[in-house]
């Protein structure tokens, strides 16, 4: 049996369904035997876009996904993808091709040190040096990529060695992994901290999701009746319609969240990470709690903010371990008020399409089963404020890297990990144009995707800021020579509409949620819309700004 | 700045080495020395660095404990002539 073979036959026995990815002359051999594999190759039309689907499979079926790609630019096409990954802990497996070991090093057609470049960016890579360790480094990349923390693992491969004939015994037994609990000290000396609490808040970041701890979650909230705000990522992790939801957290969260958290006397850190921006100028963050940090990855503990109270393990057990009840009532009320007093405003002055209105009633119409992919940008912020989510695995954002394009690709992944769901791409006009591209590939697999694209003639986040913080200066943000993308959509085989007034929205809606292949409803909104409300560059979360007339 | 003496096992394997400076430079710690010899087996390096940085020396351990290729590592005390070093670069 050939490398190539050992390869494809030990991604079928690592469960792989889906390989997405675009040929080239060094992968050629994997292709070859992917012919005769039960495998499902998605021909994308950027290595980029196989990469972020892959990310999006993985988030939405929870399960490894698997891009491909050739040597040289097929594969430093995907590292944007696979650092989208590692920056959200995904796991993902990336294939590349090598040129054949004789030439490595000579500077060789298509020849570039992919394992080098993403040493940052991966959680592990593995160069094959011969076929028949093929097999044991798939099962160790799987491995790696799912346990623990997740991530993306990289496996390099000559092209000589995936066409090597080698023997190879398959029955060897697979090692396993288990996540550790936590310790007996560390849960008794946090469940000191929250009895001593009179004003706890759950911090929930993207971890929760990923250690399947949703239930855990629910037990844990309702059993101690603490108030819960979420990161960009962690929305969904307790229903965002749940009563002790507060909503998100940091530069564009809720109100009653970040008052909450700044008036807090114990932050329960539940698989997040502090990230800048959730947590706002660090040194004004939660300028009253002591901290319990619940994490499966010890280097999270007490990186950007010290833990009286680190748990490490595996957030399951440690979330059952903690969940007694707790005597909080009066601060759960005042948590309750602030969230009372603080709701969304749709009644927008205008006849123009509002974006957080628009967002809100598809958000009602498209249910609670269905899947949003998120570009970057004020479209993703609007969505992660006004679209009701019951689990983290319906979101899918890029929340670390923030990377512009990836919302498509990700739906497309998410769409073949459940056929029958309805996913959504909302995007804007900046990112859409990042993998436009991919228009095509919705078209060849008739993906009933559904891309609500903002358009505002601008890079809207940017040109917020410029106008926020830059006393106006604008500065390479106008995009009034936009194509138009519902004829782009048309000519790419996708049905499409255009949506210019808020009358139009109900209908709009009524015509996406009905098509029954892809579809694009080109949204224009006005383009000084902004985010609010917003904490500034260097200010802490006590310190948001609301929506001002400037 | 503060120094840091650390004791590594690492797996002999590709890339193993630069993975363990990559993470070093990455999370904003300077080289001061670095020697690595390979175990008589072969399959690892037993790696001595020394590092200097402003920020807290655990925050650099958790992050290279957690590389596949790194199966142990420890703090080691710095020398006197090391501690010299940290105190001369805080202007004492």
């Amino acid at each position: 049996m050939k490398g190539a073979q050992f390869l494809v036959k030990a991604l079928e026995r690592e469960g792989v369904e889906v390989i997405f990815g675009y040929p080239g002359g060094a992968i050629m051999p994997v292709y070859d035997a992917l012919i005769d594999s039960k495998i499902r190759h998605i021909l994308v039309r950027h290595e980029q876009a196989a990469a972020l689907a892959a990310d999006g499979y993985a988030r939405a079926s929870g399960k490894v996904g698997v891009c491909m790609a050739t040597s040289g630019p097929g594969a430093t096409n995907l590292v944007t993808g696979i650092a989208n990954a590692y920056m959200d802990s995904v796991p993902v497996v990336a294939i590349t091709g090598q040129v054949a070991t004789s030439l490595m090093g000579t500077d060789a057609f298509q020849e570039v040190d992919i394992f080098g470049i993403t040493l940052p960016v991966v959680k592990h890579s593995f160069l094959v040096r011969t076929a028949a360790e093929l097999p044991e480094i798939v099962h160790e990349a799987f491995r790696i990529a799912r346990s623990g923390r997740p991530g993306p693992v990289l496996i390099d491969l000559p092209k000589d060695i995936a066409n090597t004939v080698a023997e190879y015994e398959f029955d060897r037994a697979s090692k396993s992994e288990t996540t550790p609990a936590p310790s007996h000290q560390s849960i008794a000396y946090a469940k000191q901290l929250l009895r001593a609490s009179e004003r706890p808040v759950a911090y929930v970041g993207g971890g929760v999701g990923m250690a399947k701890a949703i239930d855990e979650l629910k037990l844990f909230v309702e059993t101690t009746q603490i108030p819960v705000v979420a990161t960009l990522k962690g929305l969904g992790s307790i229903p965002t319609r749940h009563e002790l939801a507060l909503g998100m957290m940091g530069m564009h969260g809720t109100k009653a969240a970040n008052h909450a958290v700044q008036e807090s006397d114990l932050l329960v850190c539940i698989g997040a990470r502090f990230d800048d921006r959730a947590t706002g100028r660090l040194n004004g963050f939660a300028p009253h709690a002591k901290v319990i940090h619940l994490d499966v990855d010890p280097a999270e503990i007490s990186k950007l903010r010290h833990a009286e109270a680190p748990v490490t393990g595996n957030l399951r057990d440690s979330l059952k371990a903690l969940a007694a009840p707790l005597d909080i009532e009066p601060w759960r009320r005042k948590c309750l008020a602030m969230k009372e007093s603080n709701v969304w405003n749709y009644d927008a002055p205008g006849t123009e399409v509002y974006a957080p209105d628009f967002l809100k009633r598809l958000s009602e119409r498209a249910g609670e089963n269905c899947i949003v992919a998120c570009d970057v940008g004020q479209h993703q912020m609007w969505v992660a404020q006004h679209f009701h989510f019951t689990s983290p695995a319906q979101h899918l954002t890029s929340g670390g890297l923030g990377t512009m394009g990836f919302g498509l690709p990700a739906a497309i992944g998410a769409q073949f990990a459940f056929p029958d769901a309805t996913v959504i791409n909302v995007s804007g006009d900046g990112s859409i144009m990042m993998n436009l591209q991919e228009f095509a590939t919705l078209r060849r697999y008739e993906l009933p995707i559904k891309i609500v694209l903002f358009d505002n003639s601008a890079l809207g986040m940017v040109r917020q800021w410029q106008e926020l913080f830059h006393d106006r200066r604008y500065s390479e943000v106008d995009l009034s020579d936009n194509p138009d993308f519902a004829l782009v959509a048309q000519s790419m085989g996708l049905a499409s509409f255009r949506v210019d007034r808020r009358s139009e929205v109900d209908s709009a809606i009524d015509q996406l949620m009905a098509a029954r292949g892809p579809v694009l409803a080109h949204v224009i909104i006005h383009q000084e819309a902004n985010v609010w409300p917003i904490v500034g560059p260097g200010k802490s979360n006590s310190e948001m700004m609301d929506e001002v007339a400037l | 700045m503060s120094i840091l003496k650390l004791q590594m096992r690492v797996r002999h394997a590709e890339g193993a080495l630069v993975r363990v400076l990559s993470v070093t430079r990455r999370r904003r710690f300077d080289l001061l020395h670095l020697a690595a010899d390979a175990t008589p087996d072969g399959a690892f390096l037993d790696v001595q660095m020394t590092v200097q940085a402003e920020r807290a020396g655990h925050t650099l351990i958790s992050q290279l404990a957690k590389l596949e290729d790194v199966s142990e590592v420890e703090i080691l005390e710095p020398t006197d002539a090391e501690r010299g070093v940290q105190l001369a670069g805080q202007g004492a």
